[in-house]
């Protein structure tokens, strides 16, 4: 007996924590990856060049990065509906700030402390009250929009100067600059789960909230930690995001949290908490570019492609439950 | 009973084992129209699967149920109900936000034209089938508003307008004062006079002594004895449910003598129902809390757990110190550890592995700046699982593929990598094999042998003889008695927790 129980311990304990949880749920998603790679090349060729690929990372990172710091909140058992308004919200409050300062330092720092601070705000009203976080953050997600329309007067805050010589048009080593930012995010995410206490104890909180406080740990700090902690990615995205459009609009955050959460839980990350990985993230991430830009390359419709993205969103969330 | 009465319920050798564990073996039992019958046993003789059975909640292995004519193989809780077969609980499945009639007419409202409910029709009917019963409730208010007795009530009243004719009443005096089980009493008395047969499930002898015609006795998940309730006495029942014990039950008690305090509780009073507890134990001792449900040994657990810290009185002092947490974290900071009864609702996080369940406790102690170090994790853990024998020895399986035994380990283990210095534990063998029970009790041994203090509640006698140096039993929130386990039998200590509560009806 012990001998195959020692093998199995040594054989898990070096593996990384992001592939364990390769399960029915995960095959699914890559096998619809691939399926989508093989129609839409076959359809389109172009759509296997280096520049389309490249295109389709552009597109998605800042979703990537609002879906690497949703990805900790679902694992906890949490959730924030309000990531697209506050979004929005940071993205004006860097194109206001680099407006009337000139500063694009001070621009950057105003649009990661909105995000941080709305993160902050979400936290502590999740953990002080007993509502679901689904109707607390629905609440804060209307009153952001609200917010960002009053900052921007309706109208987009155009020019940003340096931020979009960098995201909008720099690029290094051929790899546009937000590309790298999501893959950074990606990374940072991938190690807060895995290697520090905060990640641990999101895990522990997500499985089993009161295993957790009667093992000591302070489950209301914690939580306010990890929306700050989801909001900080969510400030990093805003700040992008205007430098990618050279603006700030009211509406550049519409429909990200959605499309967020839906990659997260596409990646594998059960709505029910407790486990899930930020790479399975990625891929859901990936799926949902790939998606829309293989829908594009085959003429699809703006409206067409909506309905599909429901289709593929409602079927992991089934397949999921399955799994 | 007269042998003519007609059966309203009668099980046929039913039998169930669960992971090959037999829970009920080979159990026939009738009920006959307008009986009481109590059903007793210790904890684990098999009451509640045998009461889940009767209600349809579970199917049994083998065996027949058959009532209202008809032979059921197994019920669903639907054929349960429309076989007439009604349960109520202590803490009765209502719905608080509807009124009393919406709750006794639930799903079968009178109706007027278009399906609109008759709502004057319904509070008319409602009033008319309570005034009945002899109960006075105002039938329009919020069930929330009244109290668990009254809910029981509705629950009964509800039992009666869905014409059900055996009623399993599991524990329902636990939650109640004396003048309400009083109540209790006589209405059960009356709806059995009208025809219905009652089966009633409680540990409080003194109550199934007083209300039953016949009671069913369970050992071990096998029936040891039908006696009439007129004819029975305590002290006979209770060597039925204890059984013979030709071996005496080993003992394993260190012989170093115990002088030193380490946890003071003096005259602590709780909202949860401790009055006035004042309880010394010494460093190195294991203390045994037991009692009937609700008489306060959990109450006490969870005051020194750190658990329940909102508006005590009295006061309490660890190894000399003034001791008053306010949060767990705190209970924890100190060196004192509570591992809960309910496993998988309050103890371990299922979809975690059994490495980092063991070092969510003291996770701090593996990191430097929030900065894990896994290695040493894996390290610690797999020393832990061998020091506990836990299997398998894989620290980074996930906990909930173990076995239950292997479970409360993990979670044992938690405690002591958490530098456990007062360890508070309850019913810490529930539901384990013999052989992890053995392991468990031999862990907690020899911690309190190197110092650490352990205090359990437990309702297993045999564990508390086997595992105590001392035996305290609470009743009404008080430390009615504190026995030695040494040559203490269990039929004696079962006869301690029985003897005549504060509330008893004699």
């Amino acid at each position: 007996m012990s001998s195959p129980a020692a093998s199995v311990a040594s054989s898990t304990s070096r593996k990384p924590g992001g592939f364990r949880s390769l399960d029915i749920g995960r095959y699914t998603l890559l096998i619809v990856l691939l399926l989508i790679v093989v129609v839409t090349a076959i359809g389109n060729p172009r759509f296997l060049s280096v520049n389309n690929l490249m295109n389709i990372l552009f597109q998605v990172s800042a979703l990537g990065i609002v879906a690497s710091g949703q990805t900790i909140l679902l694992i906890a058992g949490g959730l924030d509906l309000s990531v697209g308004a506050a979004l929005s919200v940071a993205g004006l409050a860097t194109a206001l700030t680099i407006m009337s300062t000139g500063s694009v330092t001070l621009g950057i720092l105003a649009g990661v402390a909105a995000g941080v601070v709305v993160g902050a705000i979400n936290g502590m009203l999740v953990a002080t009250n007993r509502a679901t976080p689904f109707i607390i953050t629905l609440g804060t997600m209307t009153f952001l929009q609200g917010v960002a329309i009053l900052m921007s007067g309706g109208s987009p805050i155009n020019g940003t100067g340096a931020l979009f010589n960098v995201f909008g048009l720099g690029d290094f080593l051929g790899v546009p600059w937000p590309v790298y930012a999501m893959f950074a995010s990606i990374l940072a995410m991938f190690v807060i789960l895995r290697f520090t206490t905060l990640g641990r104890y999101a895990f522990a909180i997500g499985g089993n909230e009161e295993a957790a406080r009667l093992s000591g740990i302070p489950v209301r700090r914690i939580k306010i930690a990890l929306y700050a902690l989801s909001g900080l990615f969510v400030g990093v995205a805003g700040v992008i995001l205007t430098g990618i459009l050279d603006s700030g609009l009211p509406s550049m955050g519409t429909g990200y949290e959605l499309r967020a959460i839906a990659a997260v839980v596409i990646g594998g990350t059960p709505l029910i908490g407790g486990r899930g990985t930020v790479l399975g993230t990625l891929g859901g991430v990936l799926l949902l570019g790939l998606v829309s830009n293989s829908m594009n390359l085959l003429g699809v419709g703006a409206n067409f492609q909506s309905a599909v993205l429901g289709l593929i969103i409602t079927a992991a969330v089934l397949l999921q439950k399955k799994a | 009973m007269n042998s003519a009465t007609p059966l309203a319920i009668q099980v046929q050798s039913v039998t169930k084992s669960f992971l090959g564990q037999r829970a009920l073996d080979d159990i026939d039992f009738e009920v006959a129209r307008g009986e009481v019958h109590g059903l007793v046993g210790k904890n684990g003789a098999g009451k509640s699967t045998f009461m889940k059975i009767l209600s349809g909640a579970q199917p049994p292995d083998s065996g027949q149920i058959i009532v209202g004519g008809k032979a059921f193989k197994a019920l669903n809780p639907a054929e349960g109900r429309a076989a007439g077969i009604a349960i109520v609980y202590q803490n009765p499945e209502l719905h608080l936000d509807l009124t009393v009639a919406a709750n006794i007419f639930l799903g079968a409202e009178p109706r007027k034209a278009l399906g609109i409910i008759d709502e004057k029709a319904m509070s008319r009917q409602a009033a008319e089938l309570l005034a009945r019963l002899g109960l006075d409730l105002p039938v329009d208010k919020r069930l929330g508003d009244f109290d668990i007795a009254d809910r029981q009530q509705v629950a009964i009243a509800k039992a009666v307008r869905e014409k059900a004719h055996v009623l399993l009443l599991d524990e329902p005096t636990a939650a109640l004062n004396k003048a309400q089980a009083e109540f209790l009493f006589n209405l059960i008395r009356d709806l059995a006079k009208q025809g219905m047969a009652i089966v009633y499930v409680s540990h409080h002898l003194d109550e199934v002594l007083e209300i039953s015609d016949r009671i069913t006795v369970l050992r071990n998940g096998r029936k040891v004895a039908v006696v009439e309730g007129r004819s029975a006495d305590k002290d006979g029942l209770i060597s039925m449910i204890v059984g013979r014990t030709l071996d005496a039950v080993e003992t394993h008690r260190s012989v170093a003598a115990r002088t030193d305090p380490y946890l003071v509780v003096d005259a602590v009073s709780s909202e949860d129902g401790l009055a006035d507890v004042s309880l010394t134990v010494g460093k190195g001792e294991i203390v045994g809390l037991t009692g009937l449900i609700g008489g306060g040994a959990n109450a006490l657990a969870a005051v020194i757990g750190g658990l329940d810290h909102r508006n005590l009185s009295g006061a309490m002092t660890l190894g000399g110190k003034p001791y008053a947490p306010r949060a767990v974290r705190e209970a924890i900071a100190r060196g004192v550890l509570f591992i809960p009864e309910d496993m998988r609702g309050r103890g371990l996080v299922m979809s975690l592995s059994i490495a980092k369940n063991i070092s969510l406790a003291a996770l701090k102690s593996l990191a430097k700046l929030g900065w894990l170090n896994l290695p040493k994790e894996t390290g610690v853990a797999t020393e832990m699982s061998e020091r506990l024998d836990l299997n398998p020895r894989a620290p980074s399986r996930e906990v909930r593929f173990l076995s239950g035994g292997n479970q409360r380990k993990a979670l044992l283990g938690r405690a002591i990598f958490a530098d456990g210095e007062l360890f508070v534990l309850e019913e810490p063998t529930q539901g384990v094999d013999v052989e992890s029970q053995r392991q468990i009790h031999d862990h907690l041994r020899s911690l309190a042998a190197k110092g650490a203090t352990v205090v359990f509640v437990s309702t297993d006698l045999e564990e508390l003889i086997a595992l105590a140096d001392r035996i305290l039993v609470l009743r009404g929130g008080r430390i009615e008695q504190t026995l030695s386990p040494e040559g203490l039998d269990p039929q004696q200590l079962l006869a301690a927790i029985q003897t005549q509560s504060t509330r008893s009806l004699n």
